[in-house]
């Protein structure tokens, strides 16, 4: 098994405390080898960059460099994390200069990039090493509960960066919500965007897209959606109310962080999973 | 003999004189292995049906002429494999449709000009700088490797409209320039014998360019691999630079890069009021009141990370880099 140093994200640590909770608690029920480096920053989540492009680059170098620097890859539960590290990650493989600069700057603070650490999402690791382990542990609870998987724009796009999956038609959420005893309902629309950067420049095409989001899943009969994306999460639990609205539409989807689903299958209780801490009420489900 | 496989062609037929809406036809045709989508289009108008209307001209990725929505997804027919879409989707039907978010002419022909008329206006062509460009032919001007790098992979768009035809911005936001348009843009501001450089980025910021989404599908699936978001990202930057703030989307931008420049983390409690005032703090106020109920309000102040001192360091000197 290989050893992780998490990086949990800022949204998990804040508005999103449920998805770091019970990302925690199935991390240590599987006995996933990690550390959670208190000098790791925030990605700057496509913002920082949009302000000075090369600030966002020095500072995922060294987020890089930091679980380097400890022997470990990055195990992270936020889709837009994902992508900033992994883009971080190919402009320095593919720039030798670029990297020769962001090396110098890090090494003022004692840290060095080499180009070995991987990046990978919580769901991805737990498929790639963990799979076995799970099916032993999953307790048949969630037999008739029907899933809708929505992977989040950052979970597989774009292809040269991400490298996981299918972007046009993926299926690793499928896999793991069979993997955890329930049934996958998967439509086109799992694989669109939620809108939730342009949450203060459009905001509501963002609605709007998370409305429709949320509409296919309800007409499919879904119990519930799933994200590893705290930042989708936050636009289809937070927001689902005034999602709907702009769609004249009204219903309640529970939607769960991926590991929510994986905690509650595998034996931990609706409240080590914080489940209680979603805004749209998603304990009836089990 | 090549390997070949029964594949059903569903392909969108639409002919303006006779019907009001496109329907799908099938076409069953033996596809061999390697076949491509424009290859298969051809041999159905050369042996099935001579009146099926689509475009395609260099067969070679170069033309940008052939693109269409194979089971979905906008391509190349030229560049795009049967067999390949066939073991993607586990289906032996291929659905061929027109691109989106352009008006439909006939069968797979669709109407171009709203995309070229947005690009017209963009001034997408070069404006010779004085200072750099000699007056006469007798003298070279030069463009370092090192500043073609910058905008390199942005001269090699072949205008197919891919990117064009799913962005959800251009779908609902009739301003927006697009992100091929964006990309020309933003190819013209980073070149050295350009006239207007960065001022360009204020074309862009009055194309609506703080609606992009961020969703990354130009990124994705663009068949030259430019990456459009890219210069959305650094056309925000320029603009911000020129001082082209009065946005929701900049002031987030700027709140959220000073916040985290500050502390190593975002402090996501201050961030719709710095974004768009009190306006925005009462329009987040229904959440807030969820998130305080579930005992998840974002503390007001974050605790630095540790090695904050190490942390600054990598912004003030990144932020020299050019
Ligand atoms: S990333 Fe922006 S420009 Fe690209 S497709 Fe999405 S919304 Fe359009
Ligand atoms: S950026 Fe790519 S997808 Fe868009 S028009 Fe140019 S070549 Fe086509
Ligand atoms: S025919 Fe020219 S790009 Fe496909």
């Amino acid at each position: 098994m290989k050893k992780y140093a998490f990086y949990p994200g800022c949204a998990p640590k804040g508005a999103a405390i449920e998805s770091y909770i019970s990302a925690k608690t199935v991390m240590d029920k599987l006995g996933i080898d990690y550390t959670e480096p208190v000098s790791f920053s925030c990605c700057g989540a496509g913002n920082v960059e949009e302000v000075k492009p090369y600030v966002a680059l020095g500072i995922n170098a060294r987020n890089l460099a930091i679980a380097e620097k400890e022997e470990r890859d990055i195990i992270t539960i936020c889709s837009t994390c994902y992508l900033e590290l992994k883009k971080a990650k190919k402009q320095l493989t593919e720039n030798e200069r670029l990297k020769e600069e962001m090396n110098e700057i890090l090494s003022e603070t004692g840290l060095r990039y080499e180009g070995k650490v991987e990046v990978k999402l919580l769901h991805q690791v737990i498929l790639d090493e963990y799979e076995e382990k799970i099916s032993s542990m999953v307790t048949n609870k969630l037999k008739n509960l029907k899933v809708y998987p929505f992977y989040g724009c950052h979970t597989i796009r774009p292809r040269d960066i991400i490298g996981y999956d299918d972007p046009e038609n993926p299926s690793s959420l499928e896999r793991l919500i069979k993997l955890l005893g329930a049934t996958p309902v998967s439509g086109a629309r799992r694989i669109l965007c939620c809108g939730f950067h342009a949450s203060f420049s459009a905001s509501e095409i963002a609605m709007k897209l998370t409305g429709l989001n949320l509409k296919e899943a309800h007409d499919m009969d879904a119990d519930c959606v799933i994200t590893p994306c705290p930042l989708c999460h936050l636009n289809m639990d937070a927001n689902q109310k005034k999602a709907l609205n702009t769609i004249k539409s009204q219903f309640i989807m529970p939607v769960l962080h991926v590991q929510q689903l994986i905690g509650l299958a595998i034996g931990l209780s609706p409240e080590e999973v914080a489940l209680q801490k979603n805004v749209i009420p998603a304990l009836y489900i089990v | 003999m090549a390997e070949a496989k029964k594949v059903i062609l569903r392909i969108s037929r639409f002919n303006p004189e006779f019907d009001e809406k496109p329907h799908f036809q099938d076409f069953e045709i033996e596809i061999p292995k390697g076949m491509t989508v424009l290859e298969a289009l051809y041999f159905i108008k050369e042996n099935i049906d001579p009146t099926l209307t689509f475009r395609g001209f260099c067969r070679s990725a170069i033309c940008g002429s052939c693109s269409v929505k194979v089971n979905g997804h906008p391509k190349l027919a030229c560049k795009t494999q049967i067999w390949q879409e066939i073991e993607r989707f586990g289906t032996n039907i291929l659905k061929i449709e027109p691109l989106g978010n352009m008006k439909v002419i006939r069968d797979l022909a669709v109407d171009f000009s709203e995309a070229e008329e947005k690009l017209k206006k963009v001034k997408p062509y070069l404006i010779p700088d004085p200072e750099v460009i000699p007056d006469t032919n007798d003298e070279e001007s030069i463009v370092y490797p090192e500043e073609m790098e910058k905008f390199d992979k942005f001269t090699d768009c072949i205008l197919c409209g891919t990117c064009y035809s799913m962005c959800p911005a251009v779908m609902f936001i009739d301003d927006y320039a697009g992100p091929f348009q964006f990309g020309r843009i933003f190819r013209f501001a980073e070149d050295p014998r350009d006239g207007l450089k960065k001022e360009r980025s204020k074309i862009a910021y009055a194309f609506e360019l703080w609606k992009c989404i961020r969703c990354e599908r130009c990124a994705d699936i663009c068949p030259k691999h430019i990456h459009p978001v890219e210069a959305v990202t650094h056309l925000r930057a320029m603009s911000i630079e020129k001082g082209l703030t009065l946005n929701p989307g900049a002031r987030h931008a700027i709140a959220f890069y000073k916040s985290v420049t500050s502390t190593g983390m975002l402090n996501e409690a201050i961030l719709p009021i710095m974004s768009k005032g009190i306006k925005g703090v009462l329009e987040n106020m229904p959440v807030a009141l969820s998130f305080l109920l579930k005992g998840k309000m974002p503390p007001p102040i974050v605790k630095p990370i540790e090695d904050i001192e190490g942390f600054k360091k990598v912004v003030s000197l990144s932020a020299e880099v050019e």
